[in-house]
């Protein structure tokens, strides 16, 4: 308990002070409250009142204080900086919101908004005469970051951190780097190749001897949390003998006859049993098929000396400070005969189309067909008011718009349809779309409603559509070729992944940041970022700045060696505790964890991931567990300071007499509700005659009844005589 | 439903539309326009149908009539598609579907088709005069009766099959029925817009600039009395003051309006003259010629001095020659009947009730 208190009440140069009888309420409080100061100052924040707050802790030899002002959310900090210089534990202090809370949304109530005030203050002075002196919690820190996936994002977050001196392990998926760019040939606006940006990054990722990359890696197992995470990598082989000569390898690959669906260019091609994903893949060193080449033993004996069958996956254990998740999205793959994919030759999503305008430098052909006409159909598997993917991809009319401009540039007498439903090339990007329309491309706007049907029609395709720019009127467009633009999904492992980091995910399976605007790339999870979009749609440039957002809030983090966090957390009571699991059980973050504690097993909760929800306090059948800061006893102790009675002088009624006043009338509620019950259910009662029973104010009654019936405890049932007021009865 | 034909934005290019494919239907044109209304909505619709290739759309619609290039939809673009423009090129397409013969479309594509039929038309008047011998007064006569029959024969061959088509698309092809009494008190529309062009006062930039209305007015006026006095009046051989005097004021008239639309043309002050097509400047050019070639042939008959300037005569027949066989039956003359029998057709179809159509 402390017992030498002080409080000070601030006027807020009259935002308060115009309503809250300040001055009254710096009288209210004496020593029999444990309070040795209590003054009413014009402005607590002030310079001169920080300076003499300190002198008055020091001299008083005051163990806790209170200032009653506004938000905690402005000044809490000014104040646990004020108690900390002088000398005084921060978390012995407390503020107390009487602006926001009492004089302005009670202006046109001065007297009550004085009385709520003073209960707030008592409620106040009760929980800090129960805080406890606290320190924060250090934490040392690794300085090493686990990045996942090494796209575009993940790649200049690595060399980004790296440069800063963090050691950094980068991890990926596939045999290669460079993730969905390496699979995109032009990029809108720069014109880079998307193959050039990824082998630019990795001479550069190269540089850094503080990057370790691991290709073929996944993620099996996390443990630890901020600061000490430990995660277990897989690493498959790719069975190239360690000693294996390169220029052996290279006329293995050139001999191999072996051909199988190449996914990366979403099988438009085959590739062979050795392979690269394409010729110029990084790292530079080629895969084995084994399941493709197994057979082949010719083969393989011919090159037994490059090869290494007898490699098998391997297990690293690594430890990083904090992780960097940036393992991008898939393309949203149409179900089969979802406009014609599939069923209908030559329909094709975007992704594909972009791939095969790579693979045909000089004419567009596929199946044989020269295509001349081209109709892209948008929004497919997105913004679905009552399918799965409501969201919009952002980035694909985008790209829909600058393939059909880079249509025109490659081949000659193209003519290109965009069955849209809105053009959403914001910013800059409305630049292409000016240029697509000027060279001669037709929109025809169609509803999600009456979407385009896309049949075939003897050598070529025939859609149907309404064009809701021509008065909805029935068009047919002839097309050699359909191309779905097809936007963006989480990855089909997202689920795992999040299941690994626990990073809570969204109904779209996108993984979620805590707050959009303020809070971007961080989780839940403390240590565990998120950027590019693995987040959800996003361009690369998008994708590059929220990764690199991430990585400067990472090396923040991780600077300094150690992690200062808040002391609210919760805490377990070992004698009391008997180990049920309720807590652990409830926690979302894996906090919890049961251990061994003399000759029975107890609870241990992990500080560092902590985050002091709460959530496990109530649960516990024995009163086991709490959260610092928000003790029961901390609790109670408000909620009597705010039923205590207040004596206070009314100055508007002149006289010197003190009035006696409560606080809260809790009680008044469900009484009052409780009599009106009892009272309509002897026989139907109107407005005006429940009041003169309950001798009540007829507004008062009005405002509980409504609220009544809003929450249908009762309901109307006819009116009365005058057909002025309704009667009301007890709903069933 | 209707099949989307990408190749009638090439065809309609060549018929002087430029820019609408720059067009992303947002409709201010519409908007802006002080013409259109719920019976006849453009330019924007029809700028849709030109970017669908939907002809049929196009040749049975009466709103490219509508429109009088007034050039603020072209001013408040904002996509600089210039909607302007298309109308008056869809209007130039329209002339040639009108035309059963296909001359017009032909004329109207190829600036050396045009260039090619000016030539036989010399080569024959001269070749015809080389036969003939130089007797100018046998030749008076001769271009007096080329007139009357090339009148006659063009109106019968050619201009009234043409209105018919023009009848069948815009009246039949969507009414599918023949309401003699619309047909009928529908008429006055018809002459009152042949004769004033009172519609293009409603344009909001062409109330600032009465005097091209006014021009254009009297340049009507001028041409068809000047019509009526060589024609019916016999001006080059009339013995009469009066109609004398007539014949120099109309052709006066005439040289005197189309040098000033000429200037205008020139200096592309104004949307309506910022973009001039060869058929364009072979109507204005013409009609000057004529005019200033006719009064010029008066006079020196009135001089007496006619027969040693003999070349003077020629070269006005040479220019009424090909005015009369080409840029009338297939030129730009035409939009004279063309809008006035649309003012008239459209009062037939928007006004089942036949009160006045095209008000607003």
């Amino acid at each position: 308990m402390k017992e030498r208190i002080g409080v000070y009440i601030c006027h807020c140069g009259g935002n308060i002070s115009d309503y809250v009888d300040v001055e009254e309420l710096g009288k209210m409080f004496h020593a029999e409250d444990n309070v040795i100061i209590s003054k009413d100052v014009m402005f607590a924040c002030a310079d001169s009142n920080q300076k003499a707050m300190v002198n008055d802790i020091s001299e008083n030899h005051l163990d806790a204080i209170v200032v009653a002002s506004c938000s905690p959310k402005l000044h809490l900090h000014t104040f646990k900086n004020v108690a900390s210089r002088a000398g005084l534990n921060p978390t012995n202090y407390v503020q107390v919101n009487i602006r926001e809370q009492c004089s302005w949304p009670h202006s046109d109530k001065p007297r009550e908004a004085t009385v709520k005030a003073a209960g707030l203050i008592r409620a106040g002075i009760n929980r800090v005469s129960h805080s406890e002196s606290l320190d924060n919690i250090e934490i040392q820190v690794k300085r090493a970051v686990l990045v996942v996936g090494a796209g575009v994002a993940g790649m200049k977050a690595a060399i980004d951190l790296a440069r800063l001196g963090n050691e950094v392990y980068l991890v990926e998926k596939d045999y290669f780097v460079g993730g969905r760019i390496a699979q995109a040939d032009k990029l809108f606006m720069s014109g880079q190749k998307g193959k050039d940006i990824v082998a630019k990054l990795y001479a550069e990722l190269k540089s850094y001897k503080n990057i370790t990359l691991f290709t073929g890696a996944t993620v099996e197992k996390v443990s630890g949390s901020l600061g000490n995470f430990h995660v277990d990598i897989k690493i498959k082989p790719r069975y190239i003998h360690v000693k294996a000569d390169p220029t052996t390898v290279k006329k293995a690959m050139d001999e191999c006859s072996i051909m199988v669906d190449d996914a990366f260019s979403f099988a438009l091609t085959k590739r062979k049993a050795i392979y690269k994903n394409y010729a110029e893949a990084l790292p530079d060193v080629p895969v084995v098929d084994i399941e493709a080449l197994k057979n082949d033993t010719e083969f393989l004996s011919k090159y037994a000396s490059s090869f290494d069958l007898t490699q098998q996956d391997e297990v690293l254990s690594l430890y990083a400070g904090s992780v960097l998740v940036t393992t991008g999205f898939d393309s949203y793959q149409p179900k089969d005969g979802e406009y014609g994919y599939k069923t209908v030759p030559n329909v094709l999503t975007l992704p594909e189309f972009n791939s095969l305008m790579e693979l045909n430098p000089e004419q567009l052909v596929y199946n044989n067909k020269a295509i001349k006409k081209i109709a892209f159909i948008y929004c497919v598997g997105n913004r679905q008011t009552k399918g799965e993917n409501k969201y919009c991809s952002r980035q694909c009319c985008t790209s829909a718009i600058y393939s059909s401009i880079q249509l025109k540039e490659k081949y000659k007498n193209i003519t290109a349809f965009h069955l849209f439903r809105d053009i959403r090339t914001y910013g800059k990007q409305e630049i292409l779309y000016e240029k697509s329309s000027k060279q001669g491309d037709i929109y025809i706007r169609w509803d999600e409603k009456e979407p385009p049907i896309v049949e075939q029609d003897g050598k070529s395709i025939n859609i149907k559509v309404k064009d809701h720019l021509t008065s909805k009127k029935e068009l047919e467009v002839e097309a050699d070729m359909v191309v779905l633009v097809t936007g963006m999904v989480a990855r089909e492992d997202s689920q795992q992944i999040s299941e690994k980091f626990k990073i809570p995910i969204g109904n779209d399976k996108f993984f979620n940041e805590i707050h959009p605007k303020l809070k971007p790339v961080e989780t839940v999870i403390k240590g565990v970022y998120i950027g590019g979009s693995c987040q959800g749609p996003k361009n690369i440039s998008e994708s590059v700045q929220s990764s690199l957002s991430a990585a400067a809030k990472i090396n923040a983090l991780l600077k300094g060696g150690t992690v200062s966090l808040d002391p609210v957390v919760a805490r377990v009571n070992n004698d009391v505790c008997t180990w049920c699991g309720k807590c652990a059980e409830v926690c979302e973050y894996t906090a919890i964890r049961s251990i061994a504690s003399g000759d029975k097993q107890i609870a241990q909760v992990n500080e560092a991931i902590c985050t002091g929800c709460g959530i496990c306090a109530p649960v516990c059948l024995v009163n086991a567990i709490e959260i610092a800061q928000y003790t029961d006893s901390e609790i109670e102790s408000m909620i009597d300071g705010f039923m205590q009675k207040i004596e206070i002088r009314d100055k508007s009624s002149e006289s010197e007499e003190v009035e006696t006043t409560e606080v809260l009338m809790m009680k008044e509620f469900p009484q009052l509700w409780k009599n009106i019950l009892e009272s309509i259910d002897k026989s139907k009662k109107s407005i005006p005659q429940l009041a003169e029973e309950l001798a009540t104010d007829k507004e008062i009654i009005t405002y509980h009844l409504m609220t009544m019936n809003k929450y249908s405890v009762v309901m109307a049932d006819g009116m009365d005589e005058k057909e002025a007021y309704y009667y009301y009865k007890r709903k069933n | 439903m209707a099949k989307v034909n990408p190749d009638f934005v090439k065809d309609i290019r060549k018929y002087g539309a430029d820019d609408f494919s720059a067009c992303f239907s947002c409709g201010t044109c519409t908007a802006i326009c002080s013409l259109t209304d719920k019976d006849n909505s453009f330019p924007r619709k029809m700028i849709r149908y030109t970017m669908l290739g939907l002809e049929s759309e196009i040749k049975t619609s009466v709103d490219p009539w509508m429109c009088y290039y007034c050039g603020d939809c072209s001013t408040n673009c904002p996509r600089q598609a210039d909607p302007g423009n298309l109308m008056m090129a869809v209007r130039r397409y329209l002339i040639s579907k009108y035309d059963w013969t296909g001359l017009s479309g032909l004329l109207y594509r190829n600036l050396a088709g045009y260039i090619i039929a000016f030539l036989i038309v010399i080569v024959g008047v001269i070749g015809v005069s080389v036969k003939g011998g130089f007797d100018h007064s046998e030749w008076l006569h001769y271009g007096h009766y080329f007139e009357m029959y090339s009148i006659a024969g063009i109106f019968a061959f050619i201009l009234f099959p043409n209105i018919i088509r023009m009848w069948y698309y815009i009246v039949w092809s969507k009414t599918k029925k023949f309401n003699i009494r619309n047909h009928f008190v529908a008429l006055g529309e018809l002459f009152v817009h042949m004769f004033t062009q009172k519609r293009s006062l409603e344009c909001d930039k062409t109330k600032n600039d009465t005097l091209w209305w006014f021009e254009h007015f009297i340049l009507v006026i001028g041409y068809l009395a000047l019509l009526f006095t060589t024609v019916f009046l016999d001006w080059f051989a009339t013995k009469s003051t009066v109609i004398n005097a007539m014949g120099y004021v109309f052709s006066a008239i005439i040289f005197v309006v189309t040098f000033d639309f000429v200037i205008r043309r020139l200096r592309k002050r104004s949307e309506k003259t910022s973009f001039s097509h060869p058929s364009d400047w072979f109507f204005v050019i013409w009609l000057f010629l004529m005019g200033i070639s006719a009064f010029a042939v008066r006079l020196l008959i009135d001089l007496g001095t006619l027969e040693n300037n003999f070349w003077v005569f020629l070269f006005h027949l040479v220019v009424l020659a090909q005015w009369a066989l080409i840029i009338v039956p297939f030129g730009k003359w035409t939009h004279f009947l063309y809008r006035s029998f649309a003012m008239y057709f459209a009062a037939i179809i928007n006004k089942p009730d036949a009160e006045p159509a095209v008000k607003k």
